[in-house]
Parts: C-alpha cells; sequence; structure tokens
C-alpha cells in the first residue's frame, strides 16, 4: 500500500465530552445533520453543511447520552442517557421540546433499538434489569449481546427465546446485523470480531473470528449498501472492512484516545456518503471513503 | 436702446408716413436716404409692416437693382434695413421669396463669377448673411417647398455652392458661421431659437429628393471645413458638423426610403436641368453610403481627439442624428459612427460623457426594441463586427501605439460591450468570438515578471503587526502590477472595467468555463485569466459595473447571474485557485532561504539587539534587517529561475485578490465559503515573500469587510473552528502540508484571549506534531511557539505592569512601593500557591514526550481533596511549551538552539512568566541555560544564554544572585557582626572556570557594584 494514509475530509470539535453515540440524518433534507450523544449530556446538533453545532440540547440532567436516532420523516428526536431515562424531543421549527420519557431501570451502557414497523407505529427495545444489545430482524425478531458474551434472538411476540450463541468470553460490547443477508457481527472486549449467521430455522451460527491488532471494540456499523463494515477501536483507530468477506481494507487514525462510536451517512448521493466517528478525545471525525469514484480498495 | 416708443399700428397713418421716404430712396438711392427709411420702419408695428411689406421692400430692392457697380456701404444699410422688415414679417408670396433669394446671392458672389464669393467687405456679406437668413425664416411654408422643385435646381445650387464658398474660404469666422448657419436654413435644417417650418415626411421626400444632387458637394465641402484648419476656432467646425449631418440626415433618411418609390417623373419640360436631378435608387443610396463613409472616418479622426469638448459633444449628436434617422441607409458608415460614439463613452468632459450615454441608451433601446426586425439584425451584426474586428487588432495595437491610443481603442471596446449590452452574452456565445476576446485578453493583460525586488522583498516579522482597525496601513505597500505592453493606470482600470462589463452581461457559467480553462491550460495565460476570472465575477455580482451604466440597462433586464449562479462560480474558482498546484508554488528559493536564514541569526545587529530588546523594538529589528546583503545570491541565481519565482508570487497575489473580490461579489453569503478558503488565505499571510503577504493580508481585510466582520480578529475568531480543523489535520500530515504551523501563527497574531478555549486543544496537537518529528520540523515550530508566547503576552497583560513591578523591588523606590504592599502580598500569596501547586508534579515534569496533566492536586487545599485548582490555560501553555524549550536547547543544530534561547527569552518577558518563580520551573530554565554560559560554547550562544539569564535576574534577582555565585563567587563576605554566621557559597575560592567571565559579567551589570550587593546578599542569606 504505496498510498498515503487517508485523514478526515474536516473534524467537528467542541463537544465538549466524549462521544458516545453518533446518528445522521441526510437523507432528504436540505441540511444533512449528524446528532451526537455526549459523555456530559448534551445532544449536539451538526449542520454538516456549515460543519457547525446547530443546536444543542441538554437532555439527560448532566448524564452521559449513549444512544440518539431520529425518527424517520419527522423531526423528531429520541435519546437514551444514563440517567435511565429515553426522551423524546420535538425539533420541528426550531423547537427542542420534550415530549415523551420512559424510565428504563438500566444503569448499564446498553443502547436500545428501535423497529418502524410502519409510519407511525415503532417498537423500542431497551434494556431493562438484564443487559442486552439488541438488534432488529423481520418478524420482530430481537437480538440480544450480553455480560457474559453471549447471543440471544427473542421472537418479540411470542416473548420466546429462538436461539442461543456464545459468541464472545467477554462481554459483548456491541453488534451489528445486516437484514438483507441475514448476517451480522458483534465485537467485544477482546482482539476479535465475531461474525455469525441467521439460518432458515432461525439459529445463530458463528462463524470464523476476526483477529484485530489491537483489542477492544466499541462500536460496529455496516453501511447502508452493506459493502463495509467500520470498526471503533479502543487503540484510537477505526478499521474498515469489506463486509462480504471481511478483508480488512483501511485504518483510520486520527484520534487520540478510544473511538467510542462510528455511522455511516444515509446521503441520498452514495458519493456524498461520510463515515463519522466519535472519540473519547472529544472530536468528531469526518471521513470520505470508498465512495463511488473514490478509492476502490 | 432708446424707449420704445409708441409703434404706428394704423396701416393708413403707416403708409403716409413711409411713402415719403421710400419714394425719396427710388429716387436718390443714398446711405442717408436707406437709413431714413430704416428708422421710419421701426416705428411701424409687426402687423402693420406686414401689410405695407411689399410696399417698404420695393424701394431697398430698387437699390439693389439699380446696375453697375455699387456702394458697398449702400448695400450694407439696404440689407439691414430689408433684414429688419424680413425679420418682423412673413414672406407669402413665392415671387419675393425666389427674387430676394437671388437678389442677395447676387450681392454676396463675385460679379465675374457667380461661384465664388465677392471682393466685399466682411461687415457687408454678414448683413447680406443676416437678411439671408431672415429671408428663409420669414418664408411662408406653403411657398418655402417650392424651392426644392426641380426647376429651381440651377439657382438653389448657385446659393449652395456660394454659401458653402464663404463657409470654407472667408477669413473672418463670424462670416463663416453665419454662411453655415444660411446653409443649414435653405434646406430647412435651422436649429436656431425662432419658429421652424416642420416638413411632413412626403415635403422631406421632396427636400432631400433635390438635395441629393448637392450631398456630394455639401459634404465633401463641409468635410473639408471640419478637417480644415484645426485654429478656425471651434463655432465654425461645430456649425460644419451641423451642417453635415443635418444634410446626411435629410438626404438619407430611412423614412423617406420605406414611405413610397423616393423619385417621381419629372415634369416633362425641365430641359437640361434633368441633368441634374439626382435619383436615389438603392444603387446610389449603396454608393453613396461608401462615399460619406470615407468622409465620416476623416471627420471622427478628426473631431474625436478635439481639444474643445464642444466640438466632441457635436460629433455625439452627429452620431445620434444619422444612427436615429440613417441607419440602414448609411450601411457601411454605422460601424464608425458607433465607434465614435462608443468611444466617447468615457469622454474626460462629464458633458459629452453624459450626452453620450443617454445618446448610447437611445441606441440600445432602438436595438433592443426591435430585435427581431432586419434593421436591428444588422445593427447587431454591425456591432459585433466591429467589435470583432476591434480585438482581433487589439493585440496588434496595444504592442505599437502609445498609451493614449490604446486607452482610446480600449474605451471603444468597452463602449461597444455596454451598448450592445445584453446582447454580449449572444456574441459571446459564439466560440469565435469568445475566442478571440479572451486570447486578446490575455495578450494585453501579460504581466512584467523581470522586476527582481519582486523576489528579493521578504518580511521576517512573524506577521504583519495589523492590530490597528484600520487597514490603511496594508493598502499603501500594495504593489503596483507591471504590465508589459502598457504603464498607464488608466488603461487597467479600463481593462479591468471591459472584465466587469462582460460578467455583468455574459453567462457567468460560460465565462468562468472559459477562463478557467485558459487557467489550467498554459501557465503562460494562468496570471491574467486568473485576473479576468476575478473581474468578471466582481462584474456578475454587479460591482463597479451598476453605477456606470445604469442608462443603458434600466428597459432591459441586462444581468442574468443570480446569487445562486455565482456561488456556484466562486466555489469552482476558489477551488481551483486554492488547489495544491495553483497554491503552493514556491516563491523562494530553499536555498537562499536557508542561506538568509543564516545571515539573519548571526548578523551582528541581531545579535546586539537582545540585550536591551522590548517587545516594541524586536519588530523594529526585523524589519530592518530586510534590505540586508542579497547582492551575491541573486546574481548566483539563474535569471529565469529568477523570473519563475516572481511569476509565482503574482499570481498568488492576484488569485488572493481574487479570493477577495469573491467575497466582495457576495457578502455575507460568501461566509460559508470560509470553510474552504480561510485557511489558505492565512497560510499565505504567513509567507516570507512580502508581497504575497501583504496581498493575503488586503485579502484578509476586503472578505472581512465583506462577511460582515468587524475587523481580522472577529474573522479569526469566528471562523477559529474551520482553521484549527485544518491545522489540526494538517498538522499530522506535517510533510505534505509545512504550512500547518504559519497558519496558527497568523490566527494567534490577529485574534485575542476568547481563542484561548480553543488554542489550548491546538496546542496540544501542535506540540505532539512537535515530539513526533522533533529532527525535521523543530524549527518550523520554533516560530509557532514564539507566537504563541507573544500573544499570549499580549492577551494578558494587565498582571505585566503590577507583576514586573512587584518583581523587581530593587528598581522602583520604595515610596513608590508602599501603596502597592497590599498588592503585592496578594500578588506574592497567588504566586506562592501556583508554585506550590506545580511543585507537587515535579515529577511530570522530567518526562517530555507525555503532556503534562493540564490539572494538579493542591495538596494544601483545606477544602477537600476532590477540589483540583486548575492552572490558567495560559499558564500551562506556557508551561508545556517551556519543556520543549528546555528540551530543544540540547538539539544538535546551532540556529535551533538560538532560536530556542530567543524563545525563552520570550515567555521570561511574558507576565506569565513570573507565576513561576520560586517553582521548580525557574529552576529548570536555568539548569538549561546554565551550561551556555560557558566559554567553550560558540560566542553568540554565550550572549544568548546571558540575555537569558538577564531577564531571569529581572524576574527574580536573590535566586539568580545567589546561583550565579553558587557557579563563581568573586568575592568573600564578612558579616558586619560576628553573631551572624559567615556566608558560605560554592562558588567562593574557586579558581577561574569555564564560566567565571560569563558569570562575572552578569554580576557586575546586572548587580551594579558586587560589594555594594554582598552586604545585601548576606543579610538575606541569614
Amino acid at each position: 500500500m504505496s498510498r498515503p494514509a487517508p485523514s478526515p475530509i474536516y473534524t467537528l470539535r467542541g463537544a465538549g465530552g466524549p462521544l458516545n453515540t453518533l446518528h445522521f440524518s441526510c437523507h432528504g433534507r436540505d441540511t444533512p445533520l449528524l446528532f451526537s450523544g455526549s459523555g456530559k449530556g448534551a445532544i449536539h446538533m451538526w449542520n454538516l453543511n456549515s460543519r457547525r453545532a446547530q443546536k444543542i440540547v441538554e437532555g439527560h440532567s448532566g448524564s452521559s447520552v449513549i444512544w440518539v436516532s431520529t425518527l424517520q420523516a419527522t423531526d423528531t428526536l429520541i435519546s437514551q442517557g444514563r440517567d435511565m431515562q429515553v426522551c423524546l424531543w420535538d425539533l420541528s421549527e426550531g423547537r427542542s421540546a420534550l415530549m415523551d420519557s420512559v424510565w428504563t431501570g438500566s444503569v448499564g451502557f446498553c443502547q436500545p433499538s428501535m423497529l418502524e414497523t410502519s409510519p407511525g407505529t415503532r417498537l423500542l427495545a431497551f434494556a431493562g434489569q438484564q443487559t442486552e444489545e439488541p438488534d432488529s430482524g423481520p418478524g420482530p425478531l430481537l437480538l440480544a449481546g450480553y455480560e457474559d458474551g453471549s447471543l440471544l434472538l427473542w421472537d418479540v411476540t411470542q416473548r420466546s427465546k429462538l436461539s442461543q450463541a456464545k459468541a464472545h468470553p467477554e462481554p459483548v460490547m456491541c453488534l451489528t446485523f445486516d437484514t438483507n443477508c441475514l448476517r451480522g457481527i458483534s465485537g467485544s472486549s477482546e482482539k476479535k470480531l465475531s461474525p455469525w449467521m441467521l439460518d432458515r430455522q432461525n439459529n445463530l451460527q458463528l462463524q470464523e473470528c476476526v483477529t484485530l491488532v489491537n483489542p477492544g471494540v466499541s462500536q460496529l456499523c455496516i453501511r447502508g449498501d452493506g459493502k463495509l463494515l467500520a470498526s471503533a477501536g479502543w487503540d484510537h483507530r477505526v478499521r474498515v472492512f469489506g463486509w462480504k468477506k471481511l478483508r480488512p481494507l483501511a485504518v483510520l487514525q486520527y484520534h487520540t484516545d478510544m473511538v467510542l462510536s462510528v455511522a455511516f451517512s444515509d446521503h441520498q448521493d452514495p458519493r456524498q456518503r461520510l463515515l463519522a466517528a466519535g472519540s473519547k478525545d472529544q472530536r468528531i471525525s469526518l471521513w470520505s471513503i470508498y465512495n463511488e469514484g473514490g478509492d476502490t480498495s | 436702446m432708446p424707449p420704445i416708443m409708441a409703434q404706428i399700428s394704423d396701416p393708413k397713418i403707416a403708409f403716409a408716413y413711409l411713402r415719403p421716404a421710400c419714394v425719396l430712396l427710388t429716387r436718390a438711392p443714398t446711405v442717408t436716404n436707406v437709413e431714413t427709411l430704416s428708422a421710419q420702419l421701426k416705428e411701424v408695428n409687426d402687423a402693420t409692416l406686414q401689410q405695407l411689406q411689399e410696399y417698404v421692400l420695393f424701394p431697398l430692392r430698387f437699390v439693389l437693382k439699380v446696375p453697375g457697380p455699387k456702394n458697398n456701404k449702400l448695400v450694407q444699410a439696404v440689407a439691414e434695413a430689408m433684414s429688419h422688415v424680413l425679420e418682423n414679417t412673413c414672406v407669402q408670396s413665392w415671387e419675393t421669396l425666389c427674387d430676394l433669394l437671388s437678389e442677395l446671392c447676387l450681392c454676396l458672389c463675385s460679379p465675374t463669377d457667380p461661384g465664388k464669393a465677392a471682393d466685399t467687405s466682411e461687415e457687408l456679406k454678414l448683413a447680406v448673411l443676416r437678411c439671408l437668413d431672415a429671408l428663409l425664416h420669414a418664408a411662408y411654408g406653403d411657398i418655402v417647398f417650392k424651392l426644392f422643385e426641380p426647376n429651381m435646381l440651377p439657382g438653389l445650387g448657385a446659393a449652395v455652392s456660394l454659401l458653402l464658398a464663404l463657409g470654407e474660404k472667408e477669413k473672418s469666422r463670424d462670416v463663416q458661421a453665419a454662411a453655415l448657419k444660411c446653409l443649414q436654413a435653405l434646406t430647412l435644417q435651422c436649429d436656431c431659437t425662432q419658429e421652424h417650418v416642420v416638413p411632413s415626411l412626403e415635403e422631406r421626400c421632396a427636400i432631400g429628393s433635390t438635395m441629393a444632387s448637392f450631398l456630394p458637394g455639401i459634404t465633401v465641402a463641409v468635410a473639408r471645413i471640419i478637417t480644415g484648419d484645426l485654429r478656425q476656432g471651434h463655432a465654425v467646425t461645430i456649425r460644419a458638423i451641423k451642417v453635415w449631418s443635418r444634410t446626411v440626415g435629410l438626404v438619407m433618411e430611412d423614412d423617406q426610403f420605406q414611405v413610397s418609390e423616393p423619385w417621381k417623373t419629372p415634369p416633362p419640360d425641365l430641359g437640361r436641368i434633368e441633368q441634374l436631378i439626382v435619383h436615389r435608387t438603392q444603387d446610389w443610396v449603396k454608393s453613396t453610403a461608401g462615399k460619406l463613409s470615407v468622409l465620416l472616418k476623416k471627420i471622427i479622426s478628426c473631431t474625436s481627439a478635439h481639444q474643445h469638448w464642444r466640438v466632441r459633444l457635436e460629433m455625439v449628436e452627429l452620431d445620434d442624428h444619422l444612427l436615429a434617422r440613417c441607419s440602414q441607409a448609411l450601411g457601411e458608415c454605422v460601424g464608425p459612427l458607433l465607434e465614435a460614439l462608443v468611444g466617447a463613452v468615457n469622454d474626460e468632459e462629464p458633458r459629452v460623457r453624459k450626452r453620450c450615454e443617454v445618446v448610447l441608451r437611445l441606441v440600445s433601446q432602438r436595438n433592443q426594441s426591435c430585435s427581431s426586425s432586419r434593421s436591428a439584425q444588422t445593427f447587431t451584426d454591425v456591432l459585433s463586427e466591429n467589435l470583432h474586428s476591434l480585438v482581433t487588432s487589439l493585440p496588434r495595437l496595444m504592442r505599437t501605439s502609445d498609451d493614449q491610443k490604446k486607452l482610446f481603442v480600449l474605451k471603444v471596446f468597452l463602449g461597444y460591450l455596454k451598448v450592445l449590452g445584453p446582447l454580449v452574452s449572444v456574441i459571446l456565445n459564439s466560440a469565435a468570438h469568445l475566442e478571440r476576446i479572451s486570447k486578446a485578453l490575455m495578450q494585453v493583460l501579460e504581466l512584467d515578471v523581470m522586476d527582481v525586488r519582486i523576489v528579493e522583498e521578504r518580511s521576517y516579522t512573524a506577521t504583519l503587526e495589523t492590530s490597528s482597525g484600520t487597514n490603511d496601513s496594508y493598502t499603501a505597500h500594495i504593489q503596483r502590477k507591471h504590465f508589459l505592453y502598457f504603464t498607464d493606470e488608466k488603461i487597467i482600470s479600463v481593462l479591468m472595467e471591459i472584465c466587469q462589463t462582460l460578467g455583468y452581461y455574459g453567462n457567468i457559467h460560460l465565462l468562468t468555463d472559459h477562463f478557467l480553462d485558459l487557467y489550467q491550460q498554459s501557465s503562460a495565460y494562468r496570471k491574467q485569466a486568473a485576473m479576468v476570472l476575478n473581474e468578471i465575477i466582481r462584474g456578475a455580482a454587479g460591482i463597479a459595473v451598476a453605477t456606470e451604466c445604469q442608462g443603458l440597462e434600466t428597459q432591459v433586464l441586462g444581468h442574468s447571474a443570480t446569487q445562486e449562479d455565482l456561488k456556484v462560480a466562486v466555489v469552482s474558482v476558489v477551488e481551483e485557485y486554492t488547489s495544491v498546484n495553483n497554491w503552493h508554488l514556491i516563491t523562494s528559493s530553499e536555498e537562499t532561504d536557508r542561506d538568509r536564514q543564516d545571515h539573519q541569526l548571526f548578523s551582528p545587529s541581531r545579535l546586539l539587539s537582545i540585550p536591551n530588546s522590548n517587545v516594541g523594538n524586536t519588530k523594529a529589528n526585523s524589519v530592518q534587517l530586510i534590505p540586508s546583503s542579497f547582492g551575491t545570491v541573486s546574481s548566483s541565481t539563474p535569471t529565469s529561475a529568477i523570473h519563475q519565482l516572481n511569476s509565482n508570487i503574482w499570481q498568488l497575489c492576484i488569485q488572493l485578490e481574487g479570493i477577495a473580490c469573491f467575497a466582495q461579489a457576495l457578502g455575507r453569503d460568501f461566509r460559508p465559503i470560509l470553510m474552504t478558503s480561510l485557511y489558505p488565505v492565512l497560510e499565505k499571510a504567513g509567507e516570507e515573500t512580502l508581497l504575497v503577504r501583504q496581498a493575503a493580508l488586503g485579502s484578509m481585510w476586503d472578505i472581512s469587510n465583506s462577511c460582515g466582520y468587524p475587523s481580522l480578529k472577529e474573522l479569526i475568531n469566528e471562523n477559529s473552528d474551520y482553521l484549527l480543523n485544518d491545522i489540526s489535520l494538517n498538522l499530522q500530515r506535517l510533510s505534505q502540508h509545512p504550512q500547518a504551523p504559519r497558519v496558527l501563527t497568523v490566527m494567534l497574531t490577529h485574534s485575542d484571549c476568547s481563542l484561548l478555549p480553543l488554542v489550548r486543544d491546538m496546542v496540544q496537537d501542535v506540540l505532539m506534531a512537535l515530539d513526533l518529528s522533533y529532527d525535521h520540523t523543530a524549527a518550523l515550530f520554533c516560530s509557532v511557539l514564539h507566537a504563541l508566547m507573544k500573544a499570549l503576552a499580549r492577551w494578558f497583560p494587565s498582571s505585566c505592569g503590577r507583576t514586573s513591578k512587584s518583581a523587581r523591588p530593587k528598581q522602583t523606590s520604595l515610596h513608590d512601593e508602599i501603596p502597592n504592599i497590599r498588592q503585592f502580598l496578594l500578588d506574592h500569596r497567588i504566586q506562592k500557591e501556583l508554585a506550590e501547586g506545580i511543585g507537587v508534579e515535579e515529577d511530570s515534569n522530567e518526562d517530555l514526550e507525555v503532556p503534562p496533566p493540564l490539572e494538579c492536586e493542591d495538596v494544601e487545599d483545606i477544602e477537600g481533596p476532590d477540589v483540583k485548582v486548575e492552572l490558567p490555560s495560559h499558564l500551562s501553555i506556557t508551561k508545556d511549551v517551556m519543556e520543549r524549550c528546555i528540551h530543544l536547547l540540547s538539539d544538535p543544530s546551532l540556529r535551533l538552539r538560538l532560536k530556542m534561547a530567543k524563545q525563552r527569552r520570550k515567555c521570561s518577558k511574558g507576565p506569565v512568566f513570573v507565576f513561576f518563580s520560586g517553582g521548580t520551573d525557574l529552576d529548570a530554565v536555568c539548569e538549561a541555560c546554565l551550561p551556555y554560559l560557558s566559554c567553550r560554547q560558540p560566542i553568540r550562544l554565550q550572549e544568548a544564554s546571558v540575555s537569558v539569564f538577564q531577564h531571569l535576574i529581572q524576574v527574580d534577582p536573590d535566586a539568580f544572585w545567589f546561583t550565579l555565585n553558587e557557579l563563581h563567587c568573586p568575592s568573600s563576605y564578612i558579616p558586619p557582626h560576628p553573631d551572624l554566621l559567615p556566608v558560605q557559597l560554592s562558588g567562593m575560592c574557586r579558581p577561574r572556570d569555564e564560566y567565571s567571565d560569563n558569570v562575572l559579567k552578569l554580576l557586575r551589570e546586572e548587580f551594579g557594584s558586587v560589594a555594594e550587593n554582598s552586604v545585601a546578599a548576606s543579610q538575606l542569606m541569614n
């Protein structure tokens, strides 16, 4: 690889805390937005055109925000903080009004998962008494990762466990699932990424692990087109893999502390797609990689 | 003037009153008798005189008809008397008109040759011409047209040629002018204040048809008058121009050709007269137009540069008159007419300019209002053809003619664009036109890059100081561009206006694409293309164009570029300008650069200035250093390389100006573009080449004004996130982006302490980048750190006076100190606490690779172990920087060590430094600098080290007195009282060693007499 290491196209500073979570909202908007949740309780709404924070929502009474998302087609923001609350925000017409909140009672780091079954109908899964990291599948099915390193597949309507697999010896830190090919991957505090398949009988089948250079993965994210997987590493690096064969493609080096979150943008034009990484060093880096017309491998 | 008597109003009484005088005059034609009648005529009122007109004219005409030579005086008196009658009455009878005309003409012409003027007195001629004029004005509308019937041709011809002869040959200007005026009146084209017959179109056809016979004669003769003696006075020239334009306008009027077949079947009984009749056929019109255009060109070349503005104004009127009436019939004359008109658009006389603008507006209105018709098409064709041929010949003209001519040609160029207005866009759509225009501009705008000074002028100050609120300081330095083909400043401003007009009317996308192509195509065109692009975009935004030619665009929405179009264009051009290949140009030869740095560092003036320098004069020093020895370097460098550097410098300057232009064009809408453009501009503001730096600073000022920031400070502060983002990213790839530290330097120079929180974040990046690459880039970082310290010193000045005062008690008398005792104690407590705070983290100071923690635990704090005392940002930054300095002082590079020593001095001068007094940091500084007091070190380093100590002593005299004496103590101290313990210093009784000289020097210079101080010292020790 004689090519020089890629660098971020720009960075966003001033979040004032570690960046636990990132969420893009670029689809069908004039102004592409990036939401970030910081360790100090602030949710920043970054305008990606001006590259500045357009709005800051202080929602979780100073507690760390561990998850932010937006509801499709509405100016509604949903966030989870370590104050054990999941909050729903109305952002329309420049507002930032709290619409609703749910007390979870969970003190863990587990992020909730949301499934929009039809417009106006949404299912939200959040960790309750037990720690779980869920993802949604058709069914509705729910995938959850547990601190003992195992993955469980739940049927939500039946409230029954469909399958179980021991993916990691250490707690599951993160997982992501590609609903198109029924394949997912999970990361832990060790040097491995563990991919797995969901067969027709809804059984979880572990596949061959991918070994990393340094241990610890905070988050995993698959790009919308199912071609790329990005991992947020505790070693300050973002790693990019081809999703099909899990071939390592690039190591993105910029941050000076643990990378806590990664996200791919949902731009309509695939050439504008961005990868964002949020780190404990209080910066968000944005990368334009492997876009059409750009680098290929 | 006699009192007006009651005039006779009864015709009978008047008749009875006038009759004797008339009878007498008929019998005895003498001057007296004429004058008697003349006096009596004035007592008769106009209506009565009208009734008696024929009667009173008879004796007067009788005098003229008497055969044989006549007395001049008599004829003059008769003419004057007749003038009075004709001026106050109307001529209703055709016979009277016709006869009087021929009689008066006879008075004027030579008895031998009726075509020539008689050899009579000037007064007589004037009187007769006045009478003739009165006659023509008095003629009734229903008879005057009989003058133009074919059978009158011979008589009319005689009158015309006689008047022409008078106008051309006569010596008296008054007679010339009067004759020409008569000629105007004769063709019913008089423009005086009296009432005139207004001929209908049909009547104009008749007049025009007849006058066509005399057109060649009149136009040739009058053209001779116009182009003749330049000293003949403007009145005659103006009158002649009028005659020319009115006559041509009469004969060649478009409307006449359209109404009916312009010639009627002549009456059969004309005989030889028929030969005189001209039929205005199409062929005739065409050939006449050709001949007229020859004359016209002569006239224009003679009058467009005429000294008198009234003549130039009259030419504008001529253009107007002919373009308005005969633009079709005149065919090939339209080109020269327009050229003359557009050339006058920029006349120095405002009245000419104003009139010309009005005329041009009318022209373009006519042109646009009937753009579908054939005539307008040809009109546009003529304009664009003119423009094309002008542009084609432009490069040649720019090489060969003088500045005056060049200016005129360019003004004409500009004029065409203005007349064409929105049609410019259509013309530019033609590839041939666009190609010609752009190539012409490329050639004309070629810069002269021979000037070696451009390359040599450098600035060694970290950044130009522009802390004052105005931008006057930099505008004064803006370098004039030197062009290869002209020197006149006016020429470049016209050229710029041409570009602006192109941008205003042209399609902005087409133009930017085309000129960007040229820009990319060839390095030979790059600078010119950039200049054109800059002005085109300004023009497209309506800057500098709107006020100038508002007259032309009022009725048509000329300019098409929307703000969105502009933005797109600006973004693409800025992107091109700031791309690596076009922005990171070499402006100084690397080798000379290094030589110079050494020169600079080791030039004696530099080092001599160190001991007594203060904030103010470091700046002065560096400025003074600029004209240092450079002759050797430049002579050894190949000339072509110098030219390349020069060219690069200009390219950068033009591009920087361009970014400023774009900001102007977009106003506040430029703000989002600052994201990508501000960093490159700041990069150049830190450049060493003076010209580039000045251009960049100028650009920064323009940008901040255009984007609505009150000053550079706000510009930088409010966009510091963008800047720091780029700096931070580029610091990580320092090999590709070695300018990143410079940008930070510029930022720091122009900003204020509100930047501190962001800078703090940034400094960690800088220090980390430095830590990762000490070998290659340390020198580069030194300047950043230096700027950082300087900025901190500037941002926190309030404590400066206070602390420096308290720190140097020995320089202030005790009395002055008393009111400040409380403050002193407070300060002291703060210092002490801080010092103790720092003392705790002593260990971390040893590890230079890891940035020390920004917080430190204060063990003495009784409020609880959880409360942490955070060191103020600027102090922690300073501390971090100092640690690097200490480390770098042992660098093998001499230059670097010197820089660091300088840096150290900067830190110690800064007010922040005083907080470290008594702390371990000061010891660390001391420890680092001490080795350089050794006489084994290079002399420069010794001097620098001495200088550092001098500053340290200012901060804490006692501590350093002690330190120095520990090293070498020249004298022994005897306690003043036996009860006091004897002073023991480790430097006592030590033999002379490598440190002795410098230590003694410091003790002597800084502590005055060694002995005097020793007492104080010994007391202190106890």
